[in-house]
């Protein structure tokens, strides 16, 4: 699905664009309400954006690349607010190390050129705060502070996630004690289908007292059974 | 001692960069493209000082600057010199006090760069503003220009700003100061350092003293310290 932006439709010679991160630090596991929001923008003035308002006092130095593509793919970027003043590194710091994992949003807000007042906005970036660093520069009495935030899209999120349960009985009982619906699937562990060929003999699986499988839709080979074997 | 208001006393040239932050590119068949960014857009001004000053008489100078380094802001003004106060003077028609407020003028509201302003009735053909003119809202030292000629005729005018509100303050009701009466909030991120060149003596009580020189490094880049505004 395509987003129109008419601040930018029809080739526009000339626009006038800001840029809002939105960071939201999680305190707590499993309460999403328990949360620390900052804002910060390239603007000029304080603008509310989805009833948030981006403060433009929140220091925002840089934000980095972010990937355009039309297919789904992984992007990551990084964002670079200031570290004078200390309010930055001090959300850093105090989240103990819960700012890993907390939600970062780039959005890009497009100004009305003659007025110079916010017309609209559009997400550019969601992705999940994977590191972050301060670092200090300092050359003779130049001296720099700045946190840097590196973030991942949510795709790169998923494919590193290792969750999910398998097809047994106990991993399915560890989520719900009274789901039953692979109480049956030790006795059909190891069996080997052939979907959808005819059946060619009747096989017995143990402990089941006889009886294809239900739907006898097709062969069915256990391992050791030579004779399915080898008319393969 | 004013450190940076002494500077502008003395300075022998003002350079005055109000450029906004662009992104720019022209096409392969010459077209331009450009985004703006709208930031606070701060005043940089680039004072240049003369290789006469001498150091016997301007040590309170020196300590100043020293003592307020890269570091403090200062208010300024083009108003307190003779040789300054013509460069930023109000061109519009409506009457002013001796510190350059206003009279009968208010804020009516301010957003964006349009700026809503109470004034006295005045015939349509009275300029109210002229492009360059400088307007200072209440006693906050960030001033705005009016970009476009500004005619009278009603009680009210919209003047087209040179850069957005950047005042985080509510600026409904301000009164509203204009020309060179403005203030300037500003610090120096570069602030020269200083030679002195041994020569020119001075006469101090009959006596002769040794004396010097001074030459700055660099000229004076003042910057608008808008992180206040």
């Amino acid at each position: 699905m395509t987003t129109p932006i008419p601040a930018v439709a029809n080739n526009k010679a000339n626009i006038t664009t800001a840029e809002y991160v939105k960071l939201t630090i999680y305190n707590e596991y499993g309460n999403l309400a328990n949360n620390n929001v900052y804002t910060f923008s390239s603007s000029y003035t304080s603008d509310t954006i989805d009833g948030v308002e981006y403060s433009p006092l929140g220091g925002l130095l840089a934000v980095g690349q972010q990937n355009r593509s039309l297919r789904v793919t992984n992007g990551d970027t990084s964002v670079q607010i200031s570290g004078i003043g200390g309010n930055n590194i001090y959300a850093v710091l105090e989240s103990q190390g819960k700012i890993r994992g907390s939600k970062i949003e780039v959005t890009r807000g497009f100004f009305n050129p003659n007025t110079m007042v916010l017309a609209n906005a559009v997400v550019r970036f969601t992705g999940i705060v994977t590191n972050y660093s301060i670092q200090e520069d300092r050359e003779g009495l130049e001296d720099n502070f700045t946190v840097t935030l590196d973030a991942s899209s949510f795709k790169t999120i998923l494919e590193n996630r290792i969750a999910g349960r398998k097809t047994n009985k106990n991993s399915w009982q560890f989520f719900d004690a009274t789901d039953s619906a692979m109480n049956n699937i030790n006795s059909l562990a190891g069996f080997t289908f052939d979907f959808g060929s005819d059946p060619k003999s009747k096989t017995v699986v143990p402990g089941y007292n006889g009886g294809g499988i239900p739907g006898g839709g097709g062969g069915m080979t256990k391992p050791g059974d030579t004779t399915n074997q080898n008319r393969k | 001692m004013a450190g940076l208001q002494t500077i502008i006393n003395k300075a022998s040239s003002l350079l005055i960069d109000r450029r906004k932050v662009v992104g720019l590119q022209i096409t392969r068949n010459e077209i331009p493209r450009v985004t703006l960014t709208p930031t606070k857009q701060p005043w940089k001004m680039e004072l240049e000082m003369p290789s006469s000053l001498k150091y016997y008489n301007n040590r309170d100078l020196l300590e100043a600057l020293d003592t307020m380094d890269r570091v403090s802001p200062e208010i300024v003004t083009f108003s307190n010199n003779p040789c300054l106060n013509w460069i930023f003077r109000y061109q519009g028609t409506l009457s002013t006090t001796s510190t350059g407020l206003l009279i009968g003028s208010s804020v009516q509201s301010f957003n964006g760069n349009q700026l809503i302003l109470n004034v006295p009735v005045v015939p349509g053909n009275r300029v109210i503003f002229e492009p360059n003119d400088l307007i200072q809202l209440g006693n906050y030292p960030y001033p705005f220009t009016s970009t476009t000629r500004v005619l009278g005729g009603s009680g009210t005018v919209t003047v087209t700003t040179n850069r957005p509100n950047i005042l985080s303050y509510n600026v409904v009701g301000l009164s509203v100061t204009v020309g060179n009466a403005c203030k300037f909030n500003v610090f120096c991120p570069n602030m020269p350092t200083y030679k002195l060149i041994p020569g020119g003596y001075t006469n101090i009580n009959g006596s002769t003293i040794n004396n010097a020189l001074i030459e700055f490094n660099d000229s004076f880049q003042l910057y608008e310290y808008v992180g206040t505004a």
